[in-house]
């Protein structure tokens, strides 16, 4: 019974499309009484253009909640998305808004909550929301992107969360709001902290010794250019000689390739400050150009280098069960 | 998101909207009110612009300026006032308090609660005049305090100013006709609902009860309208339309008074005799008792409580302290205590010792005849006989008044005459009394109104005959004949009856004479149908569009379902959003609209002009000309001109097939 209730009511929901609540501000409420007193002289004075000016007063007041209404109706969030970030900084999130009406929508106030606690009270909606602008644009019939920034709070995926657009405007007697989901979520990768020397040794694992070295100090040759390649490796001069694409090679004098794997972080205390400390060694070995590989209990990732590279061996350890 | 400051735009919007709403109090409040107000706006603004210091924790000298500035006018308004819960009190102390607040505001809320308050110094506007200009003032002062809020709500000022006021009027426009339903639907209570501040009807002109030789001529001074008429039929000649106010009995030599409250509470016999004049009179508020009526009706009011008293005055139970409206049936013949009036001693009181020379020559009268009318008429020839004038500026009298009229300045304006005849009257042994209302009108050619105004304030007296009773005798017209026949207006020079300028071409003092009409025309359907506009009227009214009997809950009922309309109506307007066609399609659609040939809807602009050219083979260049531009504009680089577009479309017109 609940459960067709229950659906029925979704049902509903989306067939009227996005719920945009409006409620009086307390200026709201102090207009009212003014109204009320202004009508009290009127009455009290008889004066027939009291009255008018209460009525008319009274006739924007409702007009103004339509106006207010209006600065919400027509805007949809379109897409959000978002850089990885380690934990304990800011995720940045990048959400665009596209504002459907033929009117620009001023001053908005974006808001957003990330966790949420199943309530019926609207009211209770309000507690806890992080705000990001205040005094928002949303031009018309116009795409608008509109950073969000998060602090991480633990790896993994985190989602966006709810995102609330309220809006006093154009008199502040009503506050209209609405709430935005998006499923966009930010990898957030473990904190790069420890203590433990980088593993200098290559024996561990299956070490291949004809793998590249590449590096950052000296030239070694030319390779083929592959998709992904830095710009800025590119031989052009090599190039304008014969039409190939060509990347110009280095090698690290430091040299070696790294399999960083449990075992080496076994000594430290939690699985957490494990994992943080493989992501400090993967970025120190990224930036010192030597060739790394991860080996966890789920998962081997070879010796590799790079961005991309770097990515897959983070992603590894923020998704680490 | 409420503390933040308001911007400078938001300010200087408010202080506008302040001083437009404060304006008219300006001209009757003392001068320190309009003064502290002013000053106080002025520092604000030398603050947004010099960068002079507020008051704040920061700046405790300015903090102590404002307070004592606060407690100046603290004791200012209580010395003036003497208390602070009167209306022109109160008015003054919200005007200052703006003031004072606009310096202070500091936060989101301050803002909202002078913008409010703003709202409110409207209101106290109507609270003194409701004049057409006063609601026009109405309007622009809430459009404007209006706009503040939209200013204080709009912080990043992505609208500028012009687009803030823009928005505050549209917004205001489509609440007029919600005003509208709420004006004519809300349920009206008659008011008040407590008991009024003594000063709410103060400074009102008009007609006293008593009377000082030189106090009527200052009333003509004024073009203020009495009171309006509208004769149902046939109206009376205008030597005949004498206004009846308070009538005046007793002399200390230079005053004149009523007598009191309760020898007049016994009623009079009046016989009203030859045509009845119907009319309804819509009496200006004056806060006495006095409802002028044309001399004699011949039964009271209906509507409201009035009751005639012994000498003859209309008057209403309650003090007339708004414009009041009703219908009387006249006489202008009558007999008025034909056989006996038990008042005859007061009609021969003479102040002691007083007026000798006056009493002397009415001496010498008596010694011609005994008879009263005679003595009457060698009064009335007296005055028409001897080198007596007729002036609105009559000179200053000293000494003994009646005296120095008679035999020194015998230049003087109605009261001098009624005054003196009086005098010379009783002291003839004839009962006399004086009445004074107004004499004449004008009648507006617009909407055939017979307009009274203060300037038509009159005296005149009766005698009191027996056989006849009283007998309406108006010793001025001894004088100046011109002043009962025709009117008040005849006799003012052209410069008192327009401004200065007007007066030295008769073409434009017409012309000002005609615009006056007009308006006054208009002001007076302004007052019999938005002014009036209370629980009789809106009853009548409803009942008139076909709700019979309503009651409060019915109106409320329709109030709900037609503003539950309009509304509907308003947010379709404001919602509903037009497929907005860019400029060049919608007058390329013209083009295909002017030809017979109809494009289809796959159909590209080449392939299409190519068939239009095949239908109209003479205007082959001008439409390939059209068709290049449409391209340009609409798919090429958009070198081409819009405005070059729109003339080659005007431009072309193909023949009818």
């Amino acid at each position: 019974m609940t459960d067709t209730l229950s659906q029925l009511y979704r049902r509903f929901n989306q067939l009227r499309g996005r719920r945009i609540f409006i409620v009086p501000t307390r200026f709201g409420f102090v207009y009212a009484g003014f109204l009320l007193l202004i009508l009290l002289g009127a009455i009290n004075y008889s004066s027939s253009l009291g009255h008018v000016l209460c009525f008319l007063l009274g006739s924007l007041g409702l007009v103004a909640m339509l106006h207010t209404y209006r600065n919400l109706a027509k805007i949809e969030l379109h897409h959000a998305f978002s850089e990885p970030a380690f934990c304990g900084e800011m995720i940045n999130f990048t959400v665009l808004f596209d504002n459907q009406s033929h009117h620009d929508c001023y001053q908005l106030d974006v808001a957003s909550k990330q966790v949420l606690t199943p309530t019926l009270n609207p009211f209770r909606l309000f507690k806890g929301y992080k705000h990001h602008y205040l005094v928002a644009i949303l031009k018309a019939q116009k795409t608008t992107s509109m950073s969000i920034n998060l602090s991480s709070v633990r790896r993994g995926y985190q989602p966006l969360g709810r995102i609330r657009i309220a809006s006093q405007f154009p008199l502040g007697l009503y506050t209209t709001w609405s709430y935005f989901k998006s499923d966009a979520s930010a990898l957030v990768y473990p904190k790069p902290v420890g203590h433990l020397p980088l593993p200098t040794s290559t024996d561990h694992g299956q070490q291949s010794n004809h793998h590249k070295q590449s590096g950052v100090d000296d030239f070694s040759g030319f390779d083929i250019y592959r998709t992904g390649d830095p710009i800025h490796a590119i031989a052009w001069k090599a190039m304008a000689r014969d039409d190939v694409m060509r990347t110009k090679q280095f090698t690290s004098s430091l040299g070696g390739n790294v399999m960083f794997s449990w075992r080496d972080v076994a000594e430290l205390r939690d699985t957490e400050a494990r994992l943080s400390q493989l992501c400090l060694w993967i970025l120190q070995a990224e930036a010192a150009g030597i060739n790394y590989g991860l080996s966890l209990a789920t998962t081997t990732i070879n010796y590799g280098h790079g961005k991309q590279h770097r990515h897959r061996c983070l992603s590894a350890l923020a998704l680490y069960e | 998101m409420n503390s933040t400051l308001p911007t400078k735009n938001a300010l200087l919007w408010l202080m506008l909207g302040l001083s437009l709403g404060a304006l008219p109090h300006f001209s009757y409040q003392p001068l320190w009110v309009t003064g502290i107000f002013a000053c106080m706006l002025g520092w604000r603004c030398m603050a947004i612009w010099r960068g002079w210091p507020l008051p704040s924790k920061q700046q405790r000298r300015m903090k102590w300026l404002h307070h004592s500035i606060a407690i100046l006018a603290a004791v200012l308004l209580l010395t003036s006032y003497g208390n602070l819960i009167g209306r022109d009190a109160g008015t003054a102390l919200l005007t200052v308090m703006l003031g004072l607040k606009v310096v202070e505001i500091r936060s989101s809320r301050d803002y909202y609660l002078s913008c409010f308050l703003g709202y409110f110094l409207v209101v106290t506007n109507f609270f003194y005049s409701q004049s057409i200009p006063n609601a026009a003032l109405m309007f622009i002062v809430v459009a404007i305090l209006t706009t503040c809020l939209i200013s204080l709500n709009d912080a990043k000022q992505a609208l500028n100013g012009r687009s803030q006021f823009k928005l505050a009027s549209q917004m205001l426009l489509q609440a007029i006709p919600l005003m509208l339903l709420l004006f004519v639907l809300f349920p009206r209570i008659s008011g008040p609902l407590w008991g009024l501040p003594t000063d709410a009807y103060s400074g009102k002109t008009g007609i006293d009860n008593s009377m000082t030789l030189g106090k009527i001529s200052q009333l003509i001074q004024s073009d203020e309208i009495a009171f309006r008429v509208k004769f149902n039929g046939q109206q009376p000649d205008k030597s005949e339309l004498y206004w009846r106010g308070p009538v005046l009995w007793h002399s200390d030599g230079t005053t004149w008074t009523e007598l009191n409250n309760k020898k007049l509470s016994t009623k009079p016999n009046i016989v009203t005799l030859g045509p009845t004049y119907n009319y309804t009179a819509t009496l200006e508020a004056h806060n006495a008792h006095w409802l002028f009526a044309l001399d004699f009706p011949n039964a009271l009011p209906a509507g409201i409580k009035t009751h005639f008293t012994q000498d003859g005055q209309l008057l209403s139970d309650e003090p007339l302290r708004q414009r009041q409206q009703y219908q009387l049936s006249a006489q202008t013949q009558y007999r008025f205590n034909k056989d006996n009036d038990g008042y005859l001693a007061d009609a021969l009181q003479l102040p002691n010792n007083q007026h000798p020379r006056t009493q002397q020559l009415a001496q010498q009268w008596l010694q011609q005849t005994q008879q009263p009318l005679e003595l009457v008429q060698l009064a009335l020839a007296h005055f028409n006989q001897q080198d007596f004038y007729y002036t609105l500026s009559p000179p200053q009298l000293a000494g003994d008044t009646i005296d120095s009229f008679l035999f020194e300045s015998r230049r003087g304006f109605c009261e001098h005459y009624a005054a003196s005849f009086t005098i010379l009257m009783r002291a003839a042994g004839v009962p006399t009394r004086i009445v004074t209302g107004y004499q004449g009108g004008e009648i507006n050619p617009v909407d055939d109104y017979l307009v009274i105004r203060q300037r038509d304030a009159h005296a005149w007296t009766e005698v009191w005959i027996k056989g006849q009773g009283w007998i309406r005798v108006d010793p001025t017209a001894a004088v100046a004949k011109q002043r009962i026949d025709q009117g008040m207006n005849t006799i003012m020079p052209l410069n008192m009856r327009s401004p200065l300028l007007l007066s030295n071409s008769r073409q434009l003092a017409e012309l000002w004479q005609t615009l006056r009409h007009n308006w006054n025309a208009l002001d007076n359907s302004w007052n019999q149908w938005i002014l009036a506009y209370g629980p009789e009227l809106q009853k009548e009214f409803l009942s008139k569009l076909g709700m019979p009997n309503p009651d409060w809950q019915q109106m409320v009922i329709w109030l709900t379902i037609s503003i539950s309309t309009v509304l509907l109506f308003i947010s379709l307007l404001i919602f509903y959003q037009r497929k907005q066609l860019d400029p060049e399609v919608y007058l390329y659609q013209k083009f295909c609209n002017k030809v017979a040939v109809n494009r289809k809807a796959s159909e590209g602009p080449i392939d299409f002009a190519d068939r239009v050219k095949q239908r109209y083979p003479n205007h082959s260049v001008e439409i390939e000309h059209i068709n290049q531009l449409y391209i340009n504009l609409h798919y090429g680089n958009k070198s081409a001109s819009m405005d070059d577009f729109k003339q080659a479309i005007k431009a072309f017109k193909p023949p009818r097939i």
